[in-house]
């Protein structure tokens, strides 16, 4: 029934079963939609998070996407800069990945501040010390670096190259691509960077605060660092799962082993990096702030352990995964490392924001423990079921993966 | 933010935060506006057509966008740089200049010919007929599967060849451009349809059109040449070059045809190929296979 | 932004609370909401989303009995002066150090609501407006004309009662006294308390009480190490009471409880 708007050569399913894929995702973030509702006219009450927890699960989960959205700056950085040809075959998948993950941050972040309609006011009143104002300002940029890098893909569908506007300014812009990826990295660096930036220059919470470089602490690199590292896993994951829904080859394979060997390589630089910030956090920075390390581990759930799963299970095990070549050529152990990696990436995460404020500064404080509610559950889900739409329609639509077709042909 | 926002203390830190967000906003812009005003000359200028072969080319696989030398064994591997417009190409020039030797295959063993000795060959009225296909010696041809005869009048016949001619059979629409358009080199010259399968043809030649055909009269178009000299239509294949592209064409086709769902014997078999390819291959995405021979990707 | 004048001769505001006298009534607390306008508490609030500006916290000895002690340490903000987190941290810089006053002030216009500054305050002395604030019906009439009242999203926090400061200045105007001279005025917490545990000063001012205290050796400030420059130095004679407020909280704890 659609045909005519389905790239020529590559099968797709047929309308209605692709109907019956969205809807359930369509019903998932209509739920979502009305949980944030919920919270835009009833309050950040509808939330669990309170005066001690100010940031809860959506600030956790926006840091993670934007971690893992990272391998669009980072593919675009590789293929467009270093001329890495290999990549051309992702860099379509990475800028809807990309896409997907910065607008739905931006979407959570509007619901989680109290005053949405005054998002405006960072840009006009910029307080140019605070990490925040360097993150909504290169987020915004980069957000719309991002549209517009999306604009090609929707532009070269099959029926809308038919209109010579169209076609004629996809050419023009395509030739222009690589500003664009130039501005993307430039401002990936930074808003990666502010993000940890925006932790470790907390002196009120030692178990944050980190010395570093001038103005940057030390975590504004280890954040760069680990979302360069663990982009292209998440390319490589997101790639290896199109594959098993669609039941198609979209890569060549030596593709996938190249995504894992870069992502190994900063893997493992980040693993040291982070090991010597954290001796140092630990013999140094806390205990200068009255804060000796040993107590942050003594409350349960959140023991040592966690430092080594971080650092050890999740950082230095999948980087070595990833560098072993032999591992590599399987794709199981290869999918479990990126896998890994991500996770790895996204406890991190979680440690910076959730820990940080679990763990009590005044001496008469006490450890506290925090859920979602439902509500910020649903408006989560509703992001996830928004990227997995959009990916959809852009994989049924536009051509995400140009290699598809020829492998078609190997293939037999 | 403003010099008059009471208060406001500029510092070396605003310029330097302010210089950088404003620095990109510009840099985005000013890419994005010179995309669009390029965009807006070129509608203009009507490179269109130019434009949709250049972004087709582009999107082709590496092996079908091989030089025409490649072909005939003058290079081992090389990739086209000018989009099969080798009217500019100064390495075709070159080539064509020096009268290099091309290969010609018979019985299997290499026999180096000159191209003196090719274009006599052709005088003599020899082979027309490849693989069980007819492509007479006196015709230039297109890598989109079109030729074009030169005529006395100074004319030009533009029609698909026979390989092409198989694919279509009898087409179910054809659109013609009206007498009067304008046809460059590698736009689009008409469109025909068959079963799932629409594609546009490429033109061979620039100019403009005289008269239109049809399918059964054997040509589609006939077309008054901008110019008439050898160099506007240097880019067309002829004598040497039509044996090895045509069997890199039928290994191209066998493969598409197996890659889009056709189940049916191979033409490497030996058999020649049917006048109706398509209704051989009734479950084949025809409209794949048609475009990818006609290179429209 | 306020602009800076340098005929104005500063003032730093700051406090002094004698802990060994605080009783734990609490009457500190409600002058200040009365004050400030701080609406009553939402049905479904808990300890850790209501307002509560200035805090007491209860904190013992850890010993068993007889040997129990206790203490009450009231809580408020303690209005730091050097690089001052919240400051630092706000995207919109709506939280500014006021160079006339020392007084680390709010703009509740200004406020976006992403609490990046609740998260930044060492001292939990940040509060943010979880819910509309409503008044029953009739309570209206006990608002503050002088303070304004905060909406749903937004931050708030003490500002050593900033309105009874502009009005000390407007009577200080009226008086024919200079501008440039700091004004002496005292806020709702300090009038208040009933043992005289808070009292407000000119930190700038020798004989002030505050600054009295900053040199008595009995004197500390919560998380000294950190070095934020707080304004609020606590007297104990007590040694395990500066010891609790200094020391980083013991492993073992979960002896301490603090009650709002």
């Amino acid at each position: 029934m659609d045909k005519e708007f389905i790239a020529r050569g590559v099968k797709r399913c047929s309308t209605g079963k692709f109907l019956l894929w969205i809807v359930p995702w369509a019903a998932l973030l209509a739920f979502g939609l009305y949980a944030a509702a919920l919270v835009l006219v009833k309050g950040l009450n509808q939330t669990n998070m309170d005066n001690r927890f100010a940031f809860g699960l959506w600030i956790f989960l926006d840091l993670t996407v934007i971690a893992l959205g990272a391998g669009a700056f980072f593919t675009g950085f590789l293929l467009y800069i270093l001329k890495i040809g290999e990549l051309r075959a992702v860099i379509n998948s990475a800028v809807v990945i990309g896409l997907v993950c910065y607008s739905g941050a931006v979407c959570v972040l509007a619901v989680d501040v109290g005053q949405p309609l005054r998002a405006w006011f960072t840009f006009w009143y910029p307080n140019v010390h605070s990490m925040l104002t360097e993150v909504t300002f290169c987020i915004s940029c980069y957000l719309t670096v991002l549209a517009i890098e999306y604009v090609p893909i929707v532009l070269k569908n099959r029926k809308l190259r038919e209109v010579p506007s169209f076609l004629v300014f996809e050419f023009e812009l395509h030739k222009l691509i690589y500003v664009l990826a130039g501005v993307g990295t430039f401002l990936s660096f930074f808003h990666q960077g502010s993000l940890g930036g925006l932790y470790g220059v907390l002196r009120g919470r030692p178990f944050a605060f980190r010395e570093g470089l001038a103005v940057w602490p030390s975590t504004f690199f280890l954040f760069i660092l680990s979302a360069a590292a663990v982009g292209p896993s998440f390319v490589l994951l997101t790639t290896w799962l199109v594959e098993k829904i669609s039941r198609k080859k979209l890569v060549k394979p030596e593709v996938f082993g190249l995504l894992g060997r870069i992502s190994g390589l900063l893997l493992s630089v980040y693993v040291i990096a982070k090991t010597v910030d954290t001796l140092i956090w630990i013999n140094r920075t806390s205990p200068e702030s009255g804060f000796p390390a040993a107590q942050y581990y003594s409350w349960q759930p959140f023991g040592t352990w966690i430092l080594f799963a971080e650092i050890g299970l999740l950082g230095l095990v999948p980087a070595l995964m990833l560098l072993s070549p032999k591992l590599r050529a399987h794709t199981g152990w290869l999918v479990a490392a990126a896998a890994m990696a991500c996770c790895g990436v996204a406890l991190n995460r979680f440690v910076m924001t959730v820990q940080t404020l679990a763990l009590p500064t005044l001496a008469f404080d006490r450890y506290l423990s925090y859920f979602p509610s439902w509500q910020e559950v649903g408006t989560f889900l509703a992001v996830v079921a928004f990227g997995v739409l959009v990916y959809s329609v852009s994989f049924r639509y536009f051509q995400l993966f140009p290699s598809e077709r020829e492998l078609k042909m190997q293939v037999k | 933010m403003l010099p008059w926002n009471y208060g406001f203390q500029w510092n070396a830190g605003h310029i330097i935060f302010l210089g950088a967000f404003y620095a990109v906003l510009a840099t985005v812009a000013a890419t994005l506006l010179r995309a669009g005003i390029r965009s807006r000359r070129d509608l203009r200028t009507r490179k269109v057509e130019h434009i949709r072969w250049h972004s087709d080319f582009h999107d082709l696989p590496a092996q079908d966008r091989v030089c025409r030398h490649v072909l005939t064994g003058e290079f081992k591997s090389r990739e086209c740089p000018h989009a099969f417009d080798c009217r500019e190409c100064e390495t075709h020039a070159k080539l064509i200049e020096r009268r290099p030797v091309a290969e010609e295959e018979i019985f299997g063993l290499v026999f180096p010919v000159s191209r003196v000795e090719v274009l006599a060959e052709v005088q003599a009225g020899d082979e027309e007929e490849f693989f069980g296909l007819s492509f007479p010696l006196n015709r230039m041809y297109h890598r989109g599967h079109t030729w074009a005869q030169r005529e006395s009048d100074g004319t030009v016949t533009v029609g698909l060849d026979d390989l092409a001619s198989r694919l279509i059979a009898t087409p179910d629409a054809v659109t013609l451009p009206a007498p009067g358009s304008l046809l460059e080199v590698n736009g689009t010259a008409f469109h025909v349809r068959k079963r799932d399968a629409d594609v546009r043809v490429l033109s061979p030649v620039d100019g403009e059109v005289i008269e239109t055909g049809g399918a059964g009269q054997g040509w589609y178009l006939r077309v008054r040449p901008t110019a008439n000299d050898e160099r506007a239509f240097r880019h067309l294949l002829r004598g040497a070059e039509i044996r090895p592209w045509l069997m890199r064409e039928l290994e191209r086709l066998q493969l598409t045809l197996s890659a889009e769902g056709a189940a049916a014997p191979a033409l490497a078999d030996g058999g020649l190929p049917v006048a109706d390819i398509s209704a051989s291959y009734p479950k084949a995405d025809w409209d794949a296979v048609c475009g990818e021979m006609f290179l429209e990707g | 932004m306020i602009g800076p004048n340098k005929n104005i001769r500063a003032a730093r505001y700051g406090m002094t609370i004698d802990v060994d006298r605080c009783s734990g009534c609490g009457a500190c607390m409600v002058a200040c909401a009365v004050e400030n306008n701080v609406p009553p508490a939402n049905p479904k609030a808990t300890d850790r989303t209501g307002l509560t500006w200035i805090r007491v916290y209860k904190i013992d000895n850890g010993l068993p009995y007889p040997e129990t002690r206790s203490a009450f340490v009231p809580v408020l903000c303690q209005h730091c002066g050097n690089e001052t987190p919240c400051v630092h941290v706000c995207p919109q810089q709506a939280v500014e150090v006021d160079p006339a006053t020392g007084v680390v002030g709010e703009m509740p216009q200004r406020c976006l609501g992403c609490r990046y500054c609740v998260a930044a305050c060492p001292y939990h002395a940040r509060y943010f407006n979880w819910w509309d604030p409503k008044w029953p019906a009739g309570m209206e009439k006990t608002l503050n004309p002088d303070v304004t009242p905060r909406m749903r999203g937004v931050v708030e926090k003490c500002n050593f009662c900033h309105g009874r400061w502009h009005a000390a200045k407007q009577q200080a105007a009226a008086d024919g006294k200079p501008d440039t001279e700091p004004v002496e005025y005292t806020p709702a917490c300090a009038e208040a308390c009933p043992t005289k545990a808070i009292r407000f000063g000119d930190l700038n001012d020798p004989a002030s009480e505050p600054a009295q205290a900053a040199k008595n050796g009995e004197s500390f400030r919560l998380l000294e190490k950190l070095d934020t420059g707080s304004k609020i130095y606590y007297r104990s004679k007590r040694e395990w009471v500066r010891q609790i407020a200094n020391a980083p909280h013991p492993a073992a704890s979960g002896k301490e409880s603090f009650h709002g």
